[in-house]
């Protein structure tokens, strides 16, 4: 277990789908703390905490219809604050309208929406692309990530950094 | 700040201090405050509590400060003389004049020159010193113990001066020509290019990017080329089914064949900078064309070496790789002025033997042709290494130092290197090279080792040869040093891609010292001479 200071955060009211997230997203726990809350305010609480601890977020994964403030509305909140604006920014819905959608495209900077449900393998595919874009743009160290994150572009974000020998 | 960086910043910060309460025999004041830089650079060099750039910046302020003619301590210091006048039996000069090995120091035309005498107590604080060395009116020191005895400072520009050592600006070329070849992909499309010919089979496939990765890091840094392939080696690896050993072949080559690679030539990797400034400091001068025709054929056996190696260590399931994609080399005008540049400089830089032009001033080429027809713009001029460029400045000016305080002679004349051999002496260099930069960075282990090796090679006196091969087998030694993840950047990347395991990382490391310590001593007394004499 690496001693990781970023998180993922997913928000999704219903409890089967969040296993199934949380489970394809196993894989990367050793790098990221994996976080999940069934609401927004439970997430705007858990993320309050994490950010106490010197946490940071890389990536969030988003259900658009729930009790409560709306996973769009949530992404745009997040687009807005300077501690957030960073991470990835994912919703993962089958029910986000026409009006929704354009919105969370416009005004939230959405990085990427994948319609439930989703083949297996999809999710995984998307989340380790945003984690490799995350990364390169905000982390120093890049050989963290080589073997669990996409290598290929890893090395290459490398290979355009000047490195040099010691 | 953890356990190592802050032992690193006691020890330094001790090992700075402790010579000044020390007074040891034959070291003058400045030897003992250059072995005080030299305490602090090594602990912090080695344990970094501190960026080792940041420590090679410090190593040059604390030079500047406290051992140049312009610094507070010795800008309006001078050593208080006595003249000699004959008395009938010796000269009367106060006790303090004289060492406590019956020394004393004679003031001649600027320099100064040790004299041992004969004494005899006189009257009050005085002595009577006899010596067929001194005569009427000369001047010594009347107090040896001063700061300005024995040490004539230079000036401050000799120190900072060597942030623009023509080995500093030689570098300087090579990162403008490193740059060029990442902005225009020319590293990533030479590579595929020359690729093509070594076909599907694995063995010919290992062998193909070994010999691309140490060309290209011959010229480009260790690092960057380790970083390049990586691109290059993952799409060959995820070919390859979940048992099969050779990833961590391929995954292994290329550290090792660009560690290797950085040997072949002067601008290959940083310690070979120190190795040619030291050697130019003694007036022994090695072209691009010498220290490639020195070091090839040797880069060129060690591969071949670690290519069985590997291929025996590691063999392979798959019979044949998906290859050649293609190759579309950038073909806007500014790629094309680079590719005009980057020819000429490396043209001019292996022929240096036939025009004789300074592979230094040639270095020159792209910097001002690059820069002024903006193929680098201001953006990529900033992201060039420039610590990389301090590194090596801060461990030249500590060479100094440690050559114009006589703190070098001093730390090697305790231990009688006539007695041992000139071979036993190169041998143990080698070794200690190979095991110190395993842990340590390659350029710190060459500049620590260099004003020792150096020294020893002026001492035994044998000639320049002598010097050459110790001060070429402690900065190739530290090449030859990865058994380590933390051995080398390039060891650390091929670690991070999950394909190799440490200990194949240390069984492979450890062959390829062994066998390249051994190759070689074996240059070092078969070959070397013959292109040296």
């Amino acid at each position: 277990m690496m001693n990781t200071n970023l998180f993922i955060m997913c928000v999704e009211d219903e409890g089967e789908v969040l296993e199934t997230v949380l489970r394809d997203l196993q894989m990367y726990e050793d790098h990221f703390r994996i976080e999940a809350a069934q609401s927004v305010d439970e997430a705007r609480q858990v993320i309050e905490v994490l950010l106490k601890d010197g946490l940071r977020p890389a990536l969030f994964i988003c259900d658009h219809k729930m009790p409560g403030t709306s996973g769009v509305d949530y992404l745009v909140e997040l687009s807005t604050s300077p501690q957030m604006s960073k991470a990835k920014r994912m919703l993962l819905t089958g029910q986000a309208g026409h009006q929704d959608t354009i919105k969370a495209v416009n005004q939230a900077g959405l990085d990427y929406y994948l319609a439930k449900p989703w083949k297996p393998g999809d999710l995984q595919d998307v989340v380790n692309n945003l984690l490799t874009e995350f990364v390169i743009h905000n982390e120093e160290n890049l050989l963290a990530y080589m073997a669990i994150l996409d290598g290929e572009k890893i090395s290459d974000a490398m290979r355009n950094r000047s490195l040099s020998d010691t | 700040m953890n356990t190592t960086k802050t032992a690193g910043l006691i020890l330094g910060l001790v090992g700075f201090i402790l010579p000044f309460f020390l007074s040891l025999p034959g070291l003058s004041y400045a030897g003992h405050i250059a072995l005080s830089i030299f305490l602090l650079a090594a602990f912090f060099w080695m344990l970094e509590p501190i960026p080792i750039h940041g420590t090679s910046v410090l190593v040059i302020f604390l030079g500047v400060l406290l051992l140049s003619g312009q610094g507070p301590l010795y800008k309006n210091a001078q050593a208080p003389l006595t003249q000699l006048t004959s008395q009938s039996d010796g000269f009367e000069v106060p006790s303090t004049a004289v060492t406590a090995t019956n020394q004393v120091w004679i003031r001649d035309n600027g320099s100064w020159r040790a004299a041992d005498v004969d004494i005899q107590p006189s009257g009050n604080s005085n002595v009577i010193i006899r010596s067929t060395e001194l005569s009427e009116g000369m001047q010594i020191a009347s107090e040896t113990t001063h700061r300005s005895v024995n040490y004539t400072p230079r000036r401050y520009q000799d120190y900072v001066g060597t942030l623009a050592n023509p080995i500093i600006i030689l570098f300087l070329g090579g990162f403008m020509l490193a740059q060029g070849a990442v902005k225009y992909s020319f590293d990533k499309n030479l590579t595929r290019y020359l690729l093509k010919p070594f076909g599907s089979r694995p063995g010919a496939i290992l062998i193909g990017l070994m010999l691309v990765t140490a060309a290209l890091s011959a010229f480009m840094s260790n690092t960057a080329t380790t970083a390049m392939m990586m691109t290059v080696i993952i799409p060959i690896v995820a070919q390859m089914g979940p048992g099969d050993r050779f990833k961590t072949a391929l995954a292994l080559s290329i550290p090792i064949a660009a560690n290797i690679g950085g040997i072949a030539t002067p601008i290959g990797t940083p310690p070979n900078a120190i190795v040619i400034a030291a050697l130019q400091k003694e007036g022994i001068m090695v072209s691009f064309t010498e220290w490639m025709a020195l070091t090839l054929p040797l880069v060129l056996i060690i591969l071949a070496v670690a290519w069985f190696m590997l291929i025996k260590l590691f063999p392979a399931q798959i019979s044949a790789f998906k290859t050649g994609s293609d190759v579309t080399f950038d073909r806007s005008s500014k790629a094309v002025v680079f590719y005009a540049i980057f020819m000429t400089t490396v043209l001019l830089w292996v022929t240096e033997s036939l025009h004789g032009i300074s592979s230094n001033i040639v270095a020159l080429l792209p910097v001002a042709g690059l820069a002024l027809t903006e193929v680098l713009e201001v953006k990529d001029i900033r992201k060039l290494p420039w610590e990389v460029l301090w590194l090596v400045a801060g461990g030249l000016a500590l060479g100094l130092y440690m050559d114009h305080t006589g703190l070098a002679t001093y730390l090697v004349s305790t231990i009688d290197w006539a007695s041992l051999g000139g071979f036993a002496v190169i041998a143990m260099f080698a070794a200690v090279a190979v095991l110190m930069s395993n842990f340590l960075s390659n350029t710190v282990t060459a500049t620590l080792l260099m004003p020792l090796a150096i020294t020893i090679g002026i001492m035994q006196g044998s000639g320049s040869m002598n010097i050459v091969e110790l001060a070429l087998v402690v900065g190739v030694g530290t090449s030859m040093a990865m058994a380590l993840p933390i051995s080398t950047p390039p060891n650390a990347i091929a670690m991070s891609t999950g394909m190799v395991k440490t200990p194949d990382m240390a069984k492979t490391g450890v062959i390829i010292g062994v066998v390249g310590i051994t190759l070689m001593l074996a240059y070092a007394i078969l070959y070397w001479p013959l292109l040296l004499n």
